[in-house]
């Protein structure tokens, strides 16, 4: 099995601080990896650099083998992502911002429009799909973030808290969709819920410090840790 | 998918947030109150219209003029706004350049700047129309002018845009420029007897002047031409000529333009 994303010596600084400390990590191909961390950790940092919104001070990232910083939009074309709590132009429709991301994706048509309404479906948000958004919850953005996030069906998902702001039954629906996306897709997912990530993935990454501190299965954490909550705290703070 | 196709892509949803919002119909409400206003007070205030259609058509640029501001409104925050609303966390990790947005931004701000310009000059026209029976052939000189000052300013405050951290303080900067820096500029330098064609509020001026030098101007409103020195204080200033002033105008769109791209591509969203 292949790796899909590879991230090798990532350092970031933003001024004097050190975001990223010579991280190194590889997600295999179909997998669902959860990325651990305390606030600050670094673990948005990566995400934004996989995601072309920033550069990393020195070493390198790849997407399916595309180098993300020196072939952003190449790179960017393979993966759908949500990074912090996604905003939205408030004067357009989902309709509007679904069609508009869709067609720089380059879908257009009956394909397009058909698709549209099978996301719009999946997170819900029908009597939603021809409203401004300018009148949406923090929940509904959110699931209109994970709608375009699986517009053009990418073959890799990375999602950083993705769940922020659902309310429970909201919760529980994202995670079942990103589940069901997860049997096909690679999903490279931050989050501070740890039941949720133990629901999602196999494996997690543990990061404090912009440091890889641990990168293991959660059934062998949780053999060394007894729980991954355990596993976390004495991971990323001796506890 | 050609970069070219996506520059479409991105022009059309941008016009289309332009036509949704509240501010492109408050920026032609003031243009046309301004109009009317002039229309109005003119025949109120002396004996009746100017004799001079160039005259009349000149002050009635006051609208296209209102209009080539409203670029600001449209383009404060084209780029700031991205990183403010952090509305680029979604536009930016589609497979699109930087570049393309900001091109296809400032396109979609000048196609709805040009719709509020032509729709001035056409109740521009329509007024001369009814007043003096015709419409002086400068109209066409005059709404070029126009454009070019709105391509100009549109490209400030692309500038503005990319160096500043909100929007408000984009628009906010270029305003303070574009009326109160560059006014006091302008005021200096033709009141000293200097060149001021490359000053950004001279392109604003060039819109009326292309209809007739300021001497004609103030010959034509009569009561306003014989105060005293006003005739003197004409010819003192160093009136740049219609060509110069697009010169200063080109400095200003390509600079600014080139200028703001350079710096948006460098602005990380952290």
């Amino acid at each position: 099995m292949s790796d899909v994303i590879v991230i090798e010596n990532l350092t970031k600084y933003y001024g004097k601080f050190l975001a990223l400390d010579n991280l190194s990590l590889k997600v295999p191909e179909k997998e669902n990896i959860g990325l651990l961390g305390p606030n600050g950790a670094g673990k948005s940092t990566t995400l934004k650099i996989l995601c072309g919104l920033l550069k990393p001070t020195s070493g390198k990232a790849f997407i399916e083998g595309i180098d993300v910083i020196t072939q952003p939009e190449k790179a960017l074309s393979r993966i759908g992502a949500i990074i912090e709590t996604p905003e939205f132009y408030s004067y357009l429709t989902p309709e509007d911002t679904l069609n508009y991301f869709g067609r720089l994706r380059g879908m257009k048509g009956e394909k397009l429009k058909k698709r549209i309404k099978e996301v719009i479906e999946l997170v819900h948000l029908e009597k939603w799909s021809k409203e401004k958004i300018g009148k949406f919850s923090r929940g509904m953005k959110q699931r209109l973030g994970l709608a375009q996030t699986l517009l053009h069906d990418p073959s890799v998902l990375i999602l950083d808290e993705p769940s922020l702001g659902l309310d429970p039954r909201g919760v529980v629906e994202f995670r079942e969709i990103i589940i069901g996306a997860g049997k096909e897709k690679t999903v490279f997912f931050a989050s501070h819920q740890l039941v949720e990530v133990a629901q999602i993935c196999r494996k997690v990454a543990i990061i404090n410090t912009g440091k890889l501190l641990a990168f293991d299965e959660i059934t062998e954490l949780e053999k060394k840790y007894q729980t991954l909550e355990q596993a976390y705290l004495k991971v990323t703070g001796g506890v | 998918m050609s970069e070219f196709d996506k520059l479409g892509v991105v022009i059309r949803y941008e016009f289309l947030k332009h036509i949704r919002r509240a501010r492109l119909y408050i920026i032609l409400g003031i243009a046309l109150v301004a109009e009317a206003l002039v229309l109005i007070l003119i025949p109120a205030l002396t004996d009746g219209y100017p004799e001079s259609v160039k005259v009349m058509a000149g002050l009635l640029t006051v609208g296209a003029s209102l209009a080539a501001l409203g670029a600001v409104f449209f383009a404060g925050d084209a780029i700031a706004g991205e990183y403010e609303g952090k509305t680029g966390f979604l536009l930016f990790t589609n497979p699109v350049k930087r570049e393309t947005l900001w091109v296809g931004k400032y396109l979609a701000g000048f196609i709805a700047v040009a719709l509020l310009m032509i729709f001035t000059y056409f109740i521009q026209a329509i007024a001369l129309l009814i007043i003096y029976q015709q419409v002086p052939v400068e109209i066409f000189q005059s709404f070029g002018i126009a454009m070019f000052y709105a391509a100009a300013t549109l490209s400030t405050t692309f500038l503005f845009s990319a160096i500043s951290k909100g929007s408000m303080g984009a628009t906010i900067m270029t305003l303070v420029f574009v009326w109160v820096i560059c006014g006091i500029l302008e005021s200096v330098l033709a009141f000293t007897g200097n060149p001021y064609w490359f000053v950004l509020s001279a392109g604003g001026d060039a819109i009326a002047t292309a209809y007739g030098s300021l001497e004609q101007f103030l010959a034509g409103l009569g009561g306003l031409g014989s105060l005293g020195g006003a005739d003197q204080m004409a010819t003192m200033f160093k009136m740049p000529t219609l060509g110069m002033v697009s010169w200063g105008m080109a400095i200003y769109f390509v600079g600014g333009f080139v200028a703001s791209i350079f710096l948006a591509k460098r602005r990380q969203l952290a």
